[in-house]
């Protein structure tokens, strides 16, 4: 059917069930795609220049505001960079714990996805809530999926959104044995559940596709563990580099349809991160159960098809889940809840996993503790290059599609990379307009 | 060392504030709860919550209360500061009259409380309260409409929510 469509532009008003608002450009020409391009409307970069002259202790908790999804994901990068920057390491059982506030995070920000916004279109239903009428029974397990998500950050966090007890060299207050008890009991339910979900995704009709060739997976890696809180950052074309090393590897350019700056890696070409890209390097490191599941979906590390992102974000809610038991079972309250941390006249740079992928800080303080810079990028603006070459490509075998599938297929497809674009550009719209 | 501060369980009343701090006006609905807070004071049977509207956490953090107030800033074509207060199954059932609720959330409440519809998380009364902003640009503090709006909004809630606590003192 290309042939009757040799001139067609897709402007589609507003892509829903991603977060925030946005508009994706398709135009097609004399039968060839002539142009794919993700708007993004909103103004960037406040926080970066709010930040500005604030006190090095602020950055985690205003931060933490620029996404209501991953605010844990901030919180761990701003520390991190300021730790760096003032000479501090914490110690080994803060870590722990700001790893389990992480797995928090994870399970509800990919719990939300996988039901909410992504299922459904697997599913054939408009909307999740749609979805809810006819799959009960899975949206509600997927509630008490998140609701123990919800109930690691406001133990660990001090309060289930905007976490209010982490502080730039660990945190306020630590947990009670017996709260952290509470805690494991729990969790051990919720693992049954995301192990049941993870299955649940694995049913769905997923489309045969595959990222462009020319698309590289970027990631953190750990010498033992899937990476939250990583150590160096790897590629699947074999860089493998330290936190302050990012700038001289990736860079981040204005174009001119998006109010979001677009990540590129600067030996070229464009590159994903995230939970497809978390997977193919460092699969070996996914906990027990959840290696022994991915094996059994028929998931490996080779997997590049974007429509699968779902069953790997549901595999690493099932890591996410097992870790959070054993950090909990295995807990013991810190000695200290932090380390003194005094500032000094330098730069420090931070990263760690937020759910939708690498989230790098880097900010400049005086010695007064007061910030001269910052810098923030957020995994969504890094992946917006690579959504636009996927659909690329996905548009390009698929022009038999009339106008209405093809849209359809294209707004799941945006979904497959679950962008923040609030986070992105912090607040916006996304759409996609058709004339 | 003190343990982080964890949730009540199911209080008789919820307030739920959703906004934004650094988004000016978005941040009118945590200013009311802090002026609730400060009159009701430490009270076990009501709790008070700060969301940034995700429908899930919202719904969720009702759970177990009889009495449930959502306060949020609304953009229309109000004056600022206009106070609008509206039963939630009227939202649910898609009302037109009330617009302009949940701001620049992504998800907002409206998804909220289609989404308790969907699933029988309905609490036994659930209301609205949304204070028409003037701004959302991204920074700190209130206009001075919106900020003045604060205590008829913090005295709406409390004459809402007195009765309830006595009822059951």
């Amino acid at each position: 059917m290309s042939h009757e469509y040799r001139a067609r532009r897709f402007e589609v008003e507003a892509l829903t069930r991603v977060e925030g608002e946005g508009g994706l450009i398709v135009e097609v020409r004399d039968g060839e795609l002539a142009d794919v391009r993700l708007r993004i409307f909103e103004p960037p970069r406040f926080f970066e220049g709010f930040l500005a002259g604030r006190h090095f202790t602020e950055p985690p908790d205003i931060t933490a505001r620029i996404c209501g999804i991953c605010p844990v994901a901030y919180q761990m990068s701003a520390c991190q960079a300021l730790e760096a920057a003032c000479g501090v390491e914490v110690d080994d059982d803060i870590r722990t714990l700001r790893h389990l506030l992480y797995c928090g995070e994870w399970i509800e920000s990919h719990v939300l996805h996988v039901h909410l916004l992504h299922a459904p279109d697997f599913l054939g239903y408009p909307s999740g809530l749609a979805m809810a009428v006819d799959h009960r029974a899975e949206v509600e397990r997927g509630l008490r999926l998140k609701k123990i998500g919800n109930r690691i950050v406001e133990v660990v966090g001090g309060r289930a959104v905007h976490p209010v007890n982490v502080k730039v060299g660990g945190f306020y207050s630590t947990p009670s044995l017996a709260t952290m008890r509470d805690l494991a009991m729990e969790l051990r339910q919720a693992l049954t559940d995301a192990i049941d979900v993870a299955r649940w995704v694995a049913t769905f009709d997923i489309p045969d596709h595959e990222l462009p060739d020319g698309t590289a997976l970027v990631a953190l890696r750990h010498p033992t563990e899937y990476p939250m809180l990583g150590e160096r950052l790897v590629s699947s074309t074999g860089l493998d580099i330290g936190v302050d090393e990012y700038p001289d590897h990736f860079a981040e350019v204005q174009v001119e349809h998006s109010t979001a700056l677009h990540g590129s890696m600067l030996a070229g070409g464009d590159y994903l991160v995230g939970p497809l890209a978390r997977f193919a390097l460092n699969a070996d490191h996914l906990a027990p159960t959840a290696a022994a599941l991915a094996a059994e979906l028929g998931l490996d590390p080779g997997e590049r098809n974007p429509f699968r992102s779902i069953v790997v974000r549901a595999i690493e809610t099932v890591h996410a889940c097992e870790v959070a038991v054993a950090i909990a079972e295995a807990y013991a309250p810190p000695a200290r809840a932090s380390v003194p941390v005094e500032p000094r006249a330098a730069a420090g740079c931070g990263w760690s996993e937020a759910p939708r992928g690498l989230l790098w800080h880097r900010y400049e303080i005086d010695d007064g503790g007061r910030i001269a810079t910052a810098r923030i990028v957020p995994p969504t603006s890094q992946n917006q290059p690579a959504i636009e070459h996927d659909l690329a490509h996905l548009i390009g075998h698929s022009m038999h599609l009339d106008d209405d599938e093809l849209e359809a297929v294209c707004e799941q497809a945006v979904r497959n990379y679950d962008p923040c674009i609030s986070c992105a550009t912090h607040f916006l719209d996304m759409r996609i307009h058709r004339s | 060392m003190t343990e982080p501060p964890v949730a009540i369980e199911s209080p008789l009343v919820t307030v739920i504030a959703v906004g934004n701090p650094y988004r000016r006006d978005d941040a009118v609905g945590a200013a009311v709860l802090a002026a609730v807070s400060e009159s009701l004071g430490p009270d076990p049977r009501v709790r008070l919550v700060e969301l940034d509207g995700e429908p899930v956490r919202v719904v969720q953090a009702w759970e177990g209360s009889a009495l449930v107030w959502l306060v949020d800033a609304t953009a229309s074509d109000r004056p600022p500061g206009s106070l609008q207060e509206v039963d939630a199954r009227q939202l649910g059932e898609g009302d037109s009259s009330w617009s302009g609720i949940g701001g620049g959330h992504a998800l907002g409440l409206r998804e909220a409380i289609e989404f308790a519809a969907a699933l029988d998380r309905f609490p036994a009364e659930l209301r609205v309260l949304g204070i028409e902003g003037e701004t959302f640009d991204h920074g700190e503090g209130l206009s001075s409409a919106v900020s003045s709006a604060v205590p008829a909004a913090a005295a709406r809630l409390l004459a809402s929510i007195r009765p309830s606590l006595e009822s059951t003192a």
